[in-house]
């Protein structure tokens, strides 16, 4: 007598596999957001309670008014005319200190534009860093004279 | 003269790859996802030089209020009343890793008084490495 077996499916079940993988891509696609991940580094040096004095004649002071007009050592400036005047200044003492001072109304961005243009020092042919001082209005209260 | 039997071919989509496209989708978001800490809606500064943040940075936003929200880089930011709060926040980050990067993500048009004053704390904690969030200048911006 021949039996009949059952054979056992070998197949894997996969008729929800494209549901889950949908479901996937879904969550993925809502959750995901392109965001901005890139600025600019600005290390801060160590808050010294006894900082070395600098002398005002040694350093360049780029002052920010509120409306985003640029001072340099007393001169109305525009923002791509500062290097050019910093060169020669910088090409005698590379380490020369340049204060970028805001005033306390000043746009953020005002900042950080000319943040963003002084460490751009090598478009302009530098062959050093330039030396960048943001001090805090703490640190101008305490030690500015 | 005797005729074929015209054959009937069922309507039917090719789904054989759909399966190796759906899984290269889920493994190209897999990859790309990051869960943002802080979704503080700001207009960032536009700066040409931008450096790519270190993942789990530490976060401190600024909106257009003035309004102060920090994170620790793996929790969502949370609203802090004032710039002290923004010190005992980041002494405690420098604490538990004192290479920590933070992150400043202020709107453009806050006063700087209000940045300044999230520095300043940042300093007084001991933070070393800080980057300001920004967008990239464009061609129409010059």
């Amino acid at each position: 007598m021949r039996l009949d077996r059952d054979r056992p499916d070998d197949e894997i079940p996969t008729s929800s596999m494209a549901d889950i993988a949908f479901l996937l891509i879904v969550f993925f696609m809502v959750t995901t957001t392109f965001t901005a991940t890139r600025g600019l580094d600005f290390a801060l040096p160590e808050d010294d309670d006894d900082p070395p004095v600098v002398e005002k004649e040694e350093s360049v002071l780029v002052e920010i008014m509120p409306n985003g007009e640029l001072i340099v050592d007393q001169d109305p400036m525009g923002l791509h005319e500062i290097i050019p005047y910093l060169k020669p200044k910088l090409e005698r003492n590379p380490k020369k200190p340049v204060i970028i001072r805001p005033d306390i109304a000043t746009p953020y961005r005002f900042m950080v534009q000319v943040y963003d243009e002084l460490r751009q020092w090598e478009d302009y042919g530098l062959e050093q860093p330039i030396n960048i001082s943001v001090p805090t209005q703490r640190e101008i209260q305490s030690f500015w004279y | 003269m005797k005729l074929k039997a015209t054959i009937e071919h069922k309507p039917n989509i090719p789904t054989a790859s759909m399966a190796d496209i759906a899984f290269l989708l889920i493994i190209f978001f897999m990859l790309t996802i990051t869960f943002e800490v802080d979704k503080t809606q700001v207009t960032l500064p536009k700066t040409t030089l931008r450096y790519e943040i270190p993942k789990q940075s530490a976060y401190v936003s600024i909106d257009p209020n003035g309004r102060i929200r920090v994170s620790d880089g793996t929790e969502q930011s949370a609203l802090v009343s004032a710039a002290d709060e923004v010190l005992s926040m980041a002494a405690g980050v420098i604490a538990m890793d004192p290479q920590k990067v933070f992150v400043v993500k202020a709107h453009g048009d806050v006063d700087w008084l209000k940045v300044d004053e999230v520095i300043d704390a940042l300093k007084r904690a001991k933070v070393r490495d800080v980057y300001l969030l920004s967008d990239q200048v464009t061609v129409d911006d010059l």
